[in-house]
């Protein structure tokens, strides 16, 4: 079989069993690979109302058909289940390696259940796999397990692991590949903690097959120069994400102490240029051509990133613009286990509600050294750690201010406030996991490129918004990157490889919608629903008083009639669920409950 | 003669050069038999690159009792960019080392000497494998292409210029 290996391993940790099974090749039609294909697993694999703790709750690691070739961003991989944060479909993305050595271990995708009766680690190395108990790396942090599993398992070996915030089951705890790589969001690792899995180890020597092999390294080199290595594109390797901190602060749109302002006094202490000035390496994920990503080094810290989110959230959302403190702070949250962006959000609503005087957490905006112990507190439960572990939504209930916490569906918010870019309003409203930049991105446009207005929410950007999503949606089937800008003419190009067949753009736009429907699906049989599609009322109603976007607000009302021009232009009833005639057309073989409909 | 170099500070760890190494020689993507790789450590910026140094070194050809290890020649001509271009030109002849698979006991003389570590027991036949630099079009480099990094780099050593002349 060519690309895909035609192989899922499923591993039972309460049995202590691992299978093998054959690729569902019917699904691999209808849903291609990563996103796509971890959903219709995922559906399956559970019964409605799932407890997102229980042993139940698949971990999921799927990879793209494109893993383990030379197609450049493609070594990703999504991570899923059901969130412990949101309660929805869990998808969270990461480069590295682990995609590619997984393919060439000979597996497409990994299915992990049950719970192991310690803490223990998996091992894959071809088709040899084992669950082994690991009572001495308990509370290793990242670098540390895996030097371990280097040592102790195989040289070439990649791993997921989680750290110690995982095995303490922070919900927004992430996995890690590679050490500088992340599922970040939805909490991950508090998943695979719960299955007390400390990492999966995998170790591949296997061949990934693509037919002609000389035909498609041809191919490739032409489409690496015509669309990823040009003039347009060669940001990515010169600046990575750090380029957007001057942009969205400047655009009014940066979180600054806890999304209240959007504009951040300090931006020249922490945007691109300030981090090339302590830029030490060049680094790129397996099999991509790109190098995004960059190694710095400041005081004692050296180590990959941060990259923009964790500079927006850890740094303006908290009032911290000292770089040396920030690059401290992200090597510690890499190395404890811990999503920044949550990270950041509960942080800075922490301060607020200090300066606030709603409770005094001790810790205000800008103050250095209770933050840089921060991370540690979570991961251990200690100190203000054991309250802020709560997450935004629950500790802003408990003090009585869920006004203050920016979430969506439980999910902290990225680094982008809508009322300097209105579209990202729909966006995490309609996002299928919680609020998320990465379905739908009208900032690329509103403020990056400047092609649609910042401050209008109309028909238009329902239409936009849709087609990204779908677009997206087939994107992080691939697994494409960001960071190619891929259309569906070149996915298409590289779909023809795959499906050995003329492949038109149209078709990829449907297994798109598809999979954005089926993951609605999900989330409706989860029990969440239409009202849920919300964003913070503030930012639809308080407008910032500095900046560019000062003044300027979407409105609540405005805002609803939106949602429901999304839902009905989706091709959703007046509950948001998808209509059976939509399900029809999109060739989506599942159906809500009776009970639930 | 003519060898592929890769450079530690340069290379990203990216692992084209492995990909299209072994898309080239095997029937698909196999690193894991490629003819040359990068040692990379993720948690450090320490990069380390193996490559085969051809004439240059030839301890696998010193070592092999068979013969099997064959002086080859060949024109090199790559058909991507590499750093080294505007010094060497765009193509140089010189020679190869490549392994007469007639010959090759897979003793295993050759896999102990090489110091770069380049030389193995392939793992579906019996014999050696190692870097050919393609026929002339060394996939390596023609996949290291991103013009910031051009970390795979060919070069020519003073003992290849002595064979030439």
């Amino acid at each position: 079989m060519d690309f895909y290996q035609g192989k899922v391993l499923r591993i039972d940790l309460t049995k202590g069993t691992t299978v093998v099974e054959p690729l569902n090749m019917e699904w691999a039609r209808l849903y291609v690979g990563g996103k796509g294909l971890m959903l219709r697993y995922l559906w399956d694999l559970t019964e409605p109302g799932l407890d997102p703790w229980s042993p139940e709750n698949p971990f999921i690691v799927a990879t793209g058909p494109f893993a383990g070739t030379n197609v450049s961003t493609c070594s990703r991989v999504v991570v899923g289940g059901k969130s412990p944060v949101s309660g929805t479909m869990l998808d969270s993305y990461m480069g590295g390696s682990f995609g590619s050595i997984l393919k060439f271990a000979g597996y497409d995708i990994v299915i992990v259940q049950g719970k192991a009766p310690e803490l223990s680690t998996v091992l894959i190395k071809d088709d040899v796999v084992s669950i082994v108990p690991c009572a001495k790396y308990a509370g290793m942090k990242t670098s540390e397990i895996e030097a371990a599993l280097r040592a102790d398992f195989d040289p070439k070996m990649t791993a997921i692991s989680i750290g110690p915030a995982g095995e303490s089951l922070l919900p927004w705890a992430c996995i890690s590949n590679d050490q500088y790589h992340k599922a970040g969001r939805g909490g991950t690792g508090a998943l695979l903690g719960s299955k007390n899995v400390k990492a999966i180890a995998v170790a591949g020597t296997g061949t990934v097959t693509v037919g002609d092999p000389k035909a498609f390294l041809d191919d490739i080199e032409r489409m690496d120069a015509e669309y990823i290595l040009t003039d347009d594109n060669y940001w990515v390797h010169e600046e990575g994400t750090p380029i957007l901190v001057a942009i969205t602060s400047g655009a009014g749109c940066q979180p600054v102490r806890n999304y209240s302002e959007g504009t951040n006094p300090d931006v020249d202490n922490l945007d691109s240029d300030a981090f090339q000035k302590i830029r030490v390496k060049k680094r790129a994920c397996y099999q991509c051509t790109l190098a995004c990503r960059n190694f710095h080094r400041i005081n004692d810290v050296e180590g990959e990133g941060p990259e923009y989110e964790t500079i927006a959230l850890c740094g303006g959302n908290v009032g911290v613009g000292d770089i040396g403190a920030l690059m401290k702070f992200n090597q510690q949250c890499d190395e404890w286990g811990l999503d920044t962006i949550s990270t950041g959000n509960v942080l800075g609503l922490a301060m607020d509600m200090t300066e606030k005087g709603i409770h005094d957490f001790g810790v205000r905006f800008g103050d250095l050294e209770a933050y840089v112990k921060i991370p540690e507190q979570l991961a251990t439960r200690t100190g203000i750690g054991a309250e802020l572990a709560l997450g935004s939504r629950d500790l802003a209930d408990k003090y009585g201010c869920p006004e203050l916490a920016m979430q969506s569906k439980g999910l902290e918010m990225p680094g982008y406030d809508p009322r300097g870019s209105f579209g990202m309003a729909l966006a995490y409203a309609s996002s299928d996991r919680g609020a998320c930049h990465m379905r739908s991105f009208p900032i690329g446009a509103e403020v990056v490129e400047g092609s649609l207005p910042a401050d209008t929410l109309d028909t238009s950007k329902v239409v936009w918004n849709i087609d990204f999503q779908n677009h997206y949606a087939f994107k992080f089937c691939g697994i494409w990157c960001d960071f190619w800008a891929i259309d569906y003419n070149q996915m298409a190009q590289l779909m023809k490889h795959l499906w050995k067949r003329d492949v038109t753009e149209e078709e990829l736009a449907v297994v798109g919608d598809r999979i954005w429907n089926l993951g609605r699906l999900y989330n409706l049989r989860e029990g969440i629903v239409k009202k849920d599609d919300f964003v913070p009322k503030a930012m639809l109603a308080k407008p910032f008083k500095t900046g560019v976007s000062a003044g300027k607000t979407i409105g609540s009302e405005h805002f609803a009639a939106v949602m429901d021009e999304y839902y009905a232009t989706r091709g959703w009833d007046k509950d948001a669920v998808p209509t059976e005639e939509k399900l029809q057309q999109l060739d989506i073989d599942v159906r809500l409950p009776v009970d639930n409909r | 003669m003519p060898h592929v170099l890769i450079s530690s500070k340069k290379c990203t760890g990216c692992h084209m050069c492995e990909l299209g190494c072994s898309a080239f020689h095997e029937a698909g993507f196999r690193p894991s038999v490629a003819r040359l790789y990068a040692d990379v450590n993720p948690t450090t910026a320490v990069i380390k690159g193996h490559t085969c140094l051809q004439t240059g070194c030839a301890k696998c050809q010193e070592a092999c009792p068979q013969d099997a290890i064959v002086t080859k020649k060949i024109t090199v001509k790559p058909a991507g960019e590499f750093a080294s271009k505007e010094k060497i030109g765009e193509s140089v002849t010189g020679y190869v080392l490549v392994v007469d698979e007639d010959k090759c006991t897979n003793c295993g003389e050759c896999y102990d000497v090489c110091p770069t570590n380049v030389i193995h027991e392939h793992p579906d036949r019996e014999v050696a494998f190692k870097c050919d630099l393609c026929d002339g079009d060394p996939q390596c480099i023609a996949f290291c292409q991103n013009k910031y990094v051009y970390a795979v780099d060919l070069k020519v050593d003073k003992k290849d210029k002595e064979l030439q002349a």
